[in-house]
């Protein structure tokens, strides 16, 4: 096709105006991927670990539990079986839970005892590969008890240290019980670390007085995609049961997770509207300083739609040829950061707080890498409707006598 | 036959505020095959019929006819496809498209015209090798002198199968040497193709070389003569 050809090499007349444009669309979409990446990284950092430490994918309790967190709001039902016969489900853990006191010689705080089975945690929520003092539990010893670091810190207690655990039975009577701490955990996360600590689950039943008290299912999924229909699912078999996926348990990490996608677009409009700029401005240049020769092509018998869709093709040619290089550097470089991770610990101590990972892996879908794509070839299209335009506002006649 | 034929022309700009009366009731007509000079001093309306003629204007008031259509009825792009068909241009500068090679020049039109990549290729070789410029078929303009430039937009007026040429000024920037090869091939083409050609011209060298010569003066026009 001769014009976009004509207008292919019409952008190279002025070499150094298209390049200073392609180069802007260029390092526009570089370091768009890499901030994108790097958002990405550090949100799918958070919500990995909450999902792992914290909410699992899916919890299942008795519907008041949430609430008053009674010992007394217990799941009844045995779904023992049917969870295991879900190919969709992963791991389970099965919980009872105490909200009491923690009592060291020195402090006390209030915290959620939670009774657990330890070859059920190891697979789900992976306790055990945080344990950076002592061990996980051990095998036939009685009144175990994993406390996270922090949480031993503000008790001034040591490992191997007693502490004592104290909440109200199921006839409200004050129980209480010492533990031996065997093990201390840091996750990254300060404020939900403070918050549990673990023992037997064996060990709690008998204090709440229940053998097989029961108040929390948590489970992982094979596919994040599949969340609600699995949910769904459980829903509809068991009415009578509180369940509910990641995002409910904890709205913040959806908050999280949608508000970055809400910064990313505001920015991603913003880098379109600087680049619509731009590449009007080159444009216009481009098509003014044509004045005469778009009036001899208008004159020859080149009719408008032609001149216009010369025009938008150029636009477009000038607009995306900066993008695919852009794409792979920055492919490259989140490839390779990737690997590498940033390490932000040196200066962002207090991230840690927060949940965060202190070594980010940015990653990228190639969903996203698509949808700039898309973004780019619609700014460009955009920007080339004004100059076009005013090509085809050029009256020939006027356009030649201009000398 | 007649190529061109204007009946009683008016063109007034600025109708309006300060009304300039360009052409003040022309009347003309070129057969086909004349090889024709239109000359007149600046402000005598040259530019104006010449404009009008090409379908590059309109008249303010009376009737053009090129090739027996009335063009003062075409508007937009339809007066565009008309010159595309029917009129070929040769101007003064800004002939050509930069960016495109001698002969990518001469195929562009036949591009417009819709003109199969074979056809396009043949004319385009046929012509450049008429107006003399086959070992400079895939050179830029750049790369040509002002007088091979006109060869090539000479060519390119001819690729189209005009009814008529229209060259303003066509000699302006070329020098001697140029301009009477230009002529020669022009005059060639007039008589062996029978190719009507129109002029508007200042240049002394032109005009000698016209069958036939039109002076305006003040909108008017003031001598016909035919050689």
């Amino acid at each position: 096709m001769m014009i976009l050809k004509v207008a292919w090499r019409n952008i190279w007349r002025s070499r150094v105006r298209s390049l200073v444009v392609i180069g802007a669309v260029l390092i526009g979409v570089w370091s768009f991927i890499a901030m994108m990446a790097l958002s990405l990284g550090m949100t799918g950092g958070y919500v990995d670990n909450a999902i792992r430490y914290q909410t699992s994918h899916i919890q299942i309790h008795h519907p008041e539990f949430n609430e008053d967190k009674e010992l007394a709001f217990m799941i009844e039902d045995d779904l023992t079986e049917d969870l295991e016969a879900k190919s969709e489900i992963v791991s389970t853990a099965y919980r009872s839970i105490a909200n009491g006191m923690i009592r060291s010689s020195r402090s006390a705080r209030g915290v959620a005892i939670k009774g657990v089975i330890p070859e059920q945690e190891e697979r789900l929520s992976q306790i055990s590969e945080k344990i950076v003092e002592g061990t996980y539990f051990q095998e036939d010893k009685n009144n175990q008890i994993i406390v996270s670091r922090e949480l031993a810190e503000k008790l001034k207690v040591r490992l191997r240290k007693k502490v004592v655990i104290q909440f109200q039975d199921l006839n409200k009577e004050i129980v209480a019980s010492s533990f031996r701490i065997v093990g201390m955990f840091s996750t990254g996360n300060t404020m939900a670390d403070l918050a549990s600590v673990f023992v037997l689950q064996d060990d709690l039943n008998e204090l709440i007085g229940k053998d097989n008290a029961l108040h929390e299912i948590a489970m992982i999924i094979k596919d994040v995609e599949q969340l609600e229909n699995v949910q769904q699912d459980l829903k509809s078999t068991y009415p009578d049961l509180l369940i509910e996926n990641y995002r409910e348990i904890a709205p913040d990490v959806q908050l999280y997770e949608s508000q970055i996608y809400v910064s990313l677009s505001i920015l991603l409009a913003i880098f379109m509207l600087a680049l619509i700029f731009g590449i009007i401005n080159t444009m216009l240049m481009a098509v003014l300083e044509r004045t005469r020769e778009l009036g001899m092509l208008m004159a020859i018998g080149m009719n408008r739609i032609r001149v216009f869709f010369m025009i938008v093709m150029e636009t477009l040619m000038l607009g995306i040829i900066g993008a695919p290089l852009g794409m792979l550097i920055g492919w490259l470089t989140v490839k390779y950061l990737n690997r590498t991770g940033i390490d932000l610990s040196g200066f962002a101590k207090g991230i840690e707080r927060f949940g965060m990972d202190t070594v980010i892996y940015p990653s990228l879908d190639t969903e996203m890498y698509l949808q700039l794509m898309v973004s780019v070839l619609i700014t460009a299209l955009l920007a080339s409707v004004y100059p076009a335009i005013k090509a085809i506002r050029l009256r020939p006649m006027e356009a030649i006598r201009k000398l | 036959m007649a190529v061109i034929i204007t009946e009683q022309i008016e063109k007034i700009y600025n109708p309006d505020k300060v009304p300039v009366h360009a052409l003040r009731g022309v009347d003309l007509e070129i057969d086909e095959g004349e090889f024709t000079a239109i000359v007149g001093p600046s402000g005598s309306g040259k530019t104006t019929l010449l404009n009008i003629i090409g379908g590059l204007d309109t008249p303010t008031k009376g009737k053009v006819y090129i090739a027996g259509t009335d063009i003062s009825t075409l508007s937009g792009n339809g007066m565009i496809n008309f010159r595309k068909d029917h009129i070929g241009f040769i101007f003064q500068s800004y002939n050509l498209i930069p960016v495109l090679t001698a002969r990518e020049n001469v195929e562009f039109i036949m591009m417009l015209q819709k003109k199969s990549k074979k056809e396009r290729d043949q004319r385009a070789n046929e012509l450049l090798d008429a107006v003399g410029l086959h070992d400079k078929k895939n050179k830029r303009p750049m790369e040509l002198s002002g007088g091979q430039q006109q060869r090539v937009a000479v060519a390119r007026a001819l690729a189209s199968k005009p009814s008529f040429i229209l060259a303003d000024e066509p000699t302006a920037n070329l020098d001697s040497q140029s301009t009477a090869d230009l002529l020669d091939m022009m005059a060639e083409l007039n008589r062996e193709e029978g190719m009507t050609f129109v002029f508007s011209t200042h240049d002394q060298r032109v005009i000698d070389r016209a069958r036939r010569v039109i002076t305006l003066i003040d909108g008017k026009i003031a001598k016909d003569e035919v050689r």
